[in-house]
């Protein structure tokens, strides 16, 4: 079975956040000033795909598909919600969400 | 030339004999090297830490069975590495020794897979620093117990979390688990076999972009090394705390954040077991992008059990 939850899900809910976190968010890499970059990109669908699903998974962080952020970026922020919150503030700042 | 740069015959023979040495009386009079482990207290928790990995571990010391023509065929610019001949990587180990100690672990390995893992570490990656055999079973311990980074080579710096590798004396960062592949053979063959997997060119051959990159991947082991190369790989994971792994990694994190900021945590030093086994486990692999060559590269890779790592809540 493949190990992602992208990999198995590839049309899930989600699956493109859970992907992009995991790549610059893994802890053996923790890339986070790539991941602004990245955000940045607005040209780039997927970092528009992105933010539209950490939109969505803040107004309701209970959609989000059980465990699989945590297994994916190990966040040390105690709960997917402030781990959300966090990540949002740290690529768009005082935006709204 | 040595016995070990010919492709005719592995050579290597594993140290430790078969029998105890008879230790003649006049041996005994100064100090046994048993002794001198049981004094020594950093030997000491490495050789605990090796006995707890084999005891309750699937470790098998013995060398792997390397294929060193496929390894020497290797183009290592098919995983975007600097060309190196065997010499070559003979000389970068020389030359660089001293600052990267990582380095010495390619005296066990075979002259093709030093000639690999001295291009990526020429190239700056660092699966061979964190997830080889340089790190020790104590090391890897240390390293999910008190997020201790074995790249750090400042043992005070160590001691506070602090990561060897990146810049501004940024705070280590470990998952619930820290892992690695024990023989620089077997290390070098993973790599190699992973570059030429399907999943793994994909990333590698995406189209470059300077604000993007591979999603990461996860190849099986048994793909990579075999099917008992899982017995190449080791690792050590957090214990629950109350019946939690989610509990005891917060509650690790909060240890460090403790002691990182020079306070006496009030709760006994996290607590780490081996795992117990690789066998149906993954390799996953992690990139970056090279935006001199336009191009990605692995920037690590490490094996993960099998087994579901979701979090609880």
């Amino acid at each position: 079975m493949p190990a992602f939850y992208w990999e198995r899900h590839p049309d899930g809910p989600f699956a493109t956040l859970i992907a992009v976190a995991t790549s610059y968010l893994h802890p053996e890499i923790d890339d986070v000033d790539s991941l602004k970059r990245f955000a940045e990109s607005e040209d780039n669908q997927k970092a528009r795909v992105f933010k539209s699903e950490l939109r969505e998974a803040l107004r309701d962080p209970s959609k989000l598909p059980p465990g699989e952020l945590f297994a994916s970026v190990q966040y040390e922020d105690g709960s997917p919600e402030a781990f959300l919150q966090h990540l949002w503030h740290e690529l768009y700042g005082d935006e709204t969400p | 030339m040595s016995s070990r740069d010919t492709l005719e015959t592995d050579t290597r023979v594993v140290d430790a004999p078969d029998v105890p040495r008879e230790i003649p009386e006049t041996e005994n009079a100064t100090e046994s090297p048993r002794g001198q482990v049981l004094d020594d207290p950093d030997r000491r928790r490495e050789e605990s830490a090796e006995a707890r990995q084999r005891a309750e571990g699937n470790w098998d010391e013995r060398p792997f069975k390397v294929d060193r023509e496929e390894l020497g065929r290797f183009d290592l610019k098919r995983a975007g590495l600097p060309d190196m001949s065997i010499d070559a990587a003979a000389k970068y180990v020389e030359e660089h020794r001293a600052s990267r100690p990582w380095l010495a672990m390619t005296d066990r390995a075979s002259p093709e897979a030093r000639r690999i893992i001295a291009a990526m570490d020429a190239a700056g990656g660092h699966a061979h620093i964190r997830h080889e055999g340089w790190v020790t079973e104590e090391a890897n311990r240390r390293r999910v117990t008190c997020r201790e980074d074995p790249a750090q080579l400042d043992p005070d710096k160590r001691s506070l979390s602090i990561d060897g590798l990146r810049p501004s004396d940024k705070r280590h960062r470990c998952a619930d688990i820290a892992t690695r592949i024990t023989d620089p053979d077997a290390f070098a063959t993973a790599f190699t076999r992973a570059v030429e997997h399907p999943k793994m060119r994909k990333a590698l051959d995406m189209a470059f972009s300077a604000t993007d990159k591979p999603e990461t991947v996860s190849v099986p082991i048994e793909d990579l090394l075999g099917p008992d190369g899982y017995k190449c790989c080791t690792g050590w994971q957090l214990k629950p705390v109350d019946g939690s792994k989610e509990t005891a990694y917060d509650k690790r994190n909060a240890w460090v954040d403790v002691r990182a900021k020079g306070a006496k945590p009030d709760t006994g030093e996290p607590q780490a077991a081996p795992v117990p086994t690789f066998e149906g486990g993954l390799m996953t692999f992690l990139f970056t992008g090279n935006e001199t060559e336009r191009r990605y590269e692995i920037v690590t890779m490490c094996p993960e059990p099998p087994g579901d790592r979701r979090r609880e809540s």
